[in-house]
């Protein structure tokens, strides 16, 4: 059976196991508004799952319970003994349907039918009387008891699984012990060779049980691909699903906790974030939406992103929202700010979705996911701009998480150091790591880089004297670096870290306690904490400031992501874009196999990787190097991205520079050097000698003068169409020079032949040329 | 009734409630946690928890206890975290009746971690309340 199936049959069993109570006492009070909020949700999610199951019934029925209840809950309905009934024959009939699906039975299908309608608001009367006779009778419909089939897997209470996991910590403890005593009372052989099996026996469970409890966070993400498919689909859009950070470790009980949560966000962000792609296009967004779901290791919290280039929530409205729900006075929102207005969402019956749809947008969730994040110590955050997307950041925090560490210690004194903090290690010796005194404080030059030392021993006050043996090089978050001098460093190792007491939390620089082989408590060292207590130089970061910057724009550059015309995804520096527009695709002029696109008044040349499309718009990139101008056809813009990595050069010179790995897919970066030496005929600036053409109504000198005269860098005007008094030039070929322009003339002529005069045949390129570059020269 | 595990702590008779105790045990090695308060004497492993060592005597503002030996540590569970609190020695497990208050002259040290008394035969003995001792003393307003 489908994992996501079996999955949903157990939750739904273990809610309704714990739903029951909740039934029975909404029942016996259905004015109960906490009670109806815990049913609600359970059919809500009941509602949500089936539809990426496919599962018709069970939504339709699910669907139903969850108008009426939603109807109660804003109020319009007051819950009677036949509504109570009703939904709960239906909550009945969702369990008697999960158990048939787990056993691959169908149940007669007609009673759905009568179940939905029982919770019609006119059934009221006569549903009284008759329903609980009728449900009654569908509830022993099943002749046979459901058969359970055999599943492959159990669920275990986590609470077990600890016990497990200490008791094998006990086992590798006393293992320690025994070997340490074997080893003092000298043992024969035989015992070492048992004592060695014992050894790896324990080492093997201990790894088998420790990964009970840990699951990498893919384990939530691999479900989200065909989700976030099947919903696009029903809803009519087209996302792209960017899934990263599936290998981080989470514990098994933490993933389930985010899950509902997860599932909640991303079913929103498809409803109501991404627009239809009609929409998207009209806001001159890529019509495919895009969905990023990321996780990351961030401290001593694992940092779970979702984000959307969606139309975001406004605040506004949330609040206008609130008020009418009457969640908040409109005083109270009236001192609000934007921030702690979006907070709002996450306040219980409140719902922004104009239109309640099959998917979401019943309110629920959003507060739900909040409550399940906050019940494992965890936050949600959330950031949205209007128009442009929403992003939520929830942080669920690292205990029983398996951290890879580095030991160090200072005066015997053992810590962990996250190796995800650490940059190297470096020993200060020669001259590319120096340590120097300013000011009473140590910094060490590491290859020319100041940072500041921050010396663990001197820190933990467990010694006078600095003596740092070795320096760590940690990163403390927000691109700040320093380097923390220990005495010595042990050992890489993957070690369980628990949080630690409160007292010890509050010291703001421990990250977790940690149990090593060794059976010595160890603390794991919160990295930014300490670069905090230490108050590592808030000048100094100024006087690093530059030169930090100027790494960062040589190490990652922000390059604009594209589409181009050949479906490709390609890459360019986002300094060198001027901006992007939409012209007409008809103003493109073509002459010799060149493109040409008049941007301000000038031609610019326009470069495409293929033909232009057949759409009466077309977006262009415009490029600029601060002195020329080029238009590059693209498709559509689909991101703005650091790209680190190092440029693989292109074999042959062309408009691709090379190709960079970015999120492990190759992306060509365009070659603006390139670029730029085929368009360097078209200065940007306005100092550019102006050109006037008297012939203006000649479709030779608009089609193909004015584009040559544009590629050799003049601004080129017509006659009678432009002001402009600064004319350096004037070509003509038939038509008489425009009175009142004081400038040298150019003829030019339709023949090759020699007329004797001055004009200059008009194919005669470099003539033309030569002629026009004198007389400009002359003119100044 | 109820039952009351007997200690020492600076040299004083106290009752801790049973109830809240996990167990008692020796404590031998203590890793010390530099920067913490100072009623925070370390972190002690046993079997494979963590657990948080707590000075009695600094928690209740008497001084810090002598670490030189081997100690006796009591066990408690305070908010999901587990904790020994040193005592000098514990001496028994009674059973007496529910607790009074407190005798209106106490030093102010004890009278903070006091929960009443209870009796003992003809001796009454103040009851400690464990969260109190695993908080630590009062931070000094700023």
């Amino acid at each position: 059976m489908d994992d996501l199936l079996t999955d949903f049959i157990a939750e739904t069993r273990e809610t309704l196991e714990a739903l029951a109570g909740e039934i029975v006492a909404w029942e016996a009070d259905p004015a109960d508004k906490a009670r109806l909020d815990a049913i609600f949700r359970f059919v809500h999610t009941v509602k949500g799952s089936c539809g990426f199951l496919d599962l018709p019934r069970l939504g339709r029925l699910s669907h139903a319970a969850e108008d009426c209840l939603a109807e109660v809950r804003s109020g319009g309905r007051t819950p009677d003994a036949a509504l109570v009934s009703a939904v709960l024959a239906i909550i009945d009939r969702i369990g008697e349907l999960t158990d048939a699906l787990e056993a691959n039975e169908t149940l007669p299908e007609g009673e759905d039918e009568f179940l939905i309608a029982a919770l019609a608001k006119g059934a009221v009367a006569p549903a009284a009387v008759e329903a609980p006779a009728e449900i009654a009778k569908i509830s022993v419909m099943p002749a046979t008891p459901p058969t359970r089939t055999v599943s492959r897997s159990i669920r275990l209470p986590v609470e077990l699984l600890d016990r497990m996991m200490a008791g094998v910590s006990d086992m590798v403890l006393a293992r320690n012990e025994l070997s340490r005593l074997l080893r003092a009372g000298g043992s024969d052989s035989q015992t070492d060779v048992a004592f060695e099996r014992l050894s790896l026996c324990v080492g093997e469970m201990r790894d088998a049980i420790t990964r009970t409890r840990m699951a990498r966070i893919e384990a939530l993400f691999s479900a989200l691909p065909r989700m976030v498919r099947d919903l696009s689909a029903e809803l009519g859009k087209t996302v792209r699903l960017e899934v990263d950070g599936g290998d981080v470790e989470l514990d098994r009980e933490m993933i389930e906790m985010i899950r509902d949560p997860l599932t909640h966000i991303v079913r929103n962000a498809l409803d109501h974030g991404i627009e239809k792609p009609e929409e998207r296009k009209a806001a001159g967004k890529p019509e495919i939406g895009r969905l990023r779901i990321g996780a990351r290791q961030s401290a001593n919290q694992i940092l779970i992103e979702v984000s959307d280039d969606g139309r975001g929530i406004d605040a506004d409205r949330v609040v206008r929202k609130a008020i009418s729900a009457g969640v908040v006075t409109s005083e109270q929102a009236a001192g609000m700010n934007w921030s702690r207005k979006l907070d709002l969402i996450f306040e219980p019956g409140l719902s922004t979705a104009e239109q309640v749809t099959g998917i979401s947008g019943r309110g629920v969730g959003m507060d739900v996911v909040r409550a399940n994040i906050e019940r494992i110590g965890g936050t949600v955050d959330i950031e949205s701009t209007p128009g442009l997307g929403l992003r939520l950041s929830l942080r669920v925090p690292l205990t029983l998480t398996i951290i890879p560490a580095l030991t160090v210690s200072s005066k015997g004194t053992l810590f962990a150091i996250p190796r995800s903090a650490i940059d190297e290690l470096v020993r200060p010796k020669g001259d590319q790591v120096r340590i120097e005194r300013i000011g009473g404080e140590q910094v060490v030059f590491i290859r020319g880089k100041r940072l500041p030392v921050v010396d663990l021993g001197r820190f933990m006050g467990l010694t006078e004297e600095p003596q740092p043996g070795l320096l760590v090089v940690l990163r403390a978050g927000g691109g700040e670096r320093y380097a923390l001098g220990v005495e010595a460093v042990h050992d890489h190792e993957e070690l369980v870290v628990k949080p630690a007491a409160p007292a010890l939390m509050a010291s703001g620089i421990y990250a977790g306690t940690t149990l090593p082989d060794n059976s010595r408590p160890m603390l794991l060292l919160d990295v930014a904490g300490i670069a905090a207590a230490a108050n590592v130089g808030r000048d100094q970061e100024a006087i690093e400031e530059a030169p930090v910057e100027k790494k960062k724009t040589r190490t990652a550059l922000p390059t604009l992501l594209f589409r181009d015309l050949d479906g490709a995804v390609r890459g360019v520096r986002l300094s060198l874009v001027e901006r992007i527009e939409d012209v007409p695709t008809e103003s493109v002029v073509e002459t010799g196999g060149v493109q040409m696109l008049p941007l301000q008044g000038r031609l610019t040349r326009l470069h495409s990787v293929s033909a232009l499309p057949a759409s009466p718009r077309l977006r262009v990139l415009r490029l600029s190097d601060g002195h020329n101008m080029l238009a590059y056809a693209i498709d559509q813009v689909a991101d703005v991205v650091d790209v680190r990595a190092e440029l693989a050069p292109a074999p042959v010179a062309g408009p691709i520079a090379g190709v960079v790995l970015h999120d492990g897919n190759p992306i060509e970066l365009l070659d603006p050097f390139w670029l730029f030496t085929r368009a360097v005929t078209t200065p940007s600036n306005d100092d550019s000698p102006l050109c006037l053409v008297a012939d203006a109504d000649d479709p030779w000198a608009r089609e193909v003068l004015a584009p040559l005269l544009g590629a050799a860098g003049y601004r080129v005007v017509f006659a009678g169409e432009s002001n402009d008094e600064r004319v350096s030039v004037i070509v003509t070929t038939v038509a008489p020079v425009p009175e009142g322009v004081d400038a040298p003339v150019v003829r030019l002529r339709g023949t090759p032949d020699h007329t004797g005069d001055e004009s200059i045949y008009r194919y005669d390129r470099d003539g033309l040329l030569k002629a026009l570059r004198r007389h400009v020269a002359g003119g100044k | 009734m109820g039952l009351y595990l007997i200690a020492r702590i600076d040299k004083e008779i106290v009752a801790l409630p049973a109830t809240e105790i996990g167990s008692v045990v020796e404590v031998d090695q203590i890793a010390a946690v530099p920067r913490v308060p100072a009623h925070v004497a370390g972190l002690f492993a046993l079997r494979s928890r963590v657990l948080t060592v707590i000075d009695t005597r600094a928690s209740l503002e008497l001084g810090a206890i002598d670490r030189d030996s081997d100690m006796t540590a009591v066990i408690v569970e305070h908010e999901g975290h587990s904790y020994a609190l040193l005592v000098d020695e514990v001496e028994d497990v009674i059973e007496a009746s529910q607790p009074e208050p407190c005798p209106a002259l106490l030093p102010a040290s004890w009278r903070r971690a006091a929960k009443g008394t209870i009796r003992h035969g003809e001796e009454a003995i103040l009851l400690i309340d464990p969260a109190i001792v695993v908080a630590g003393p009062e931070p000094l307003a700023a």
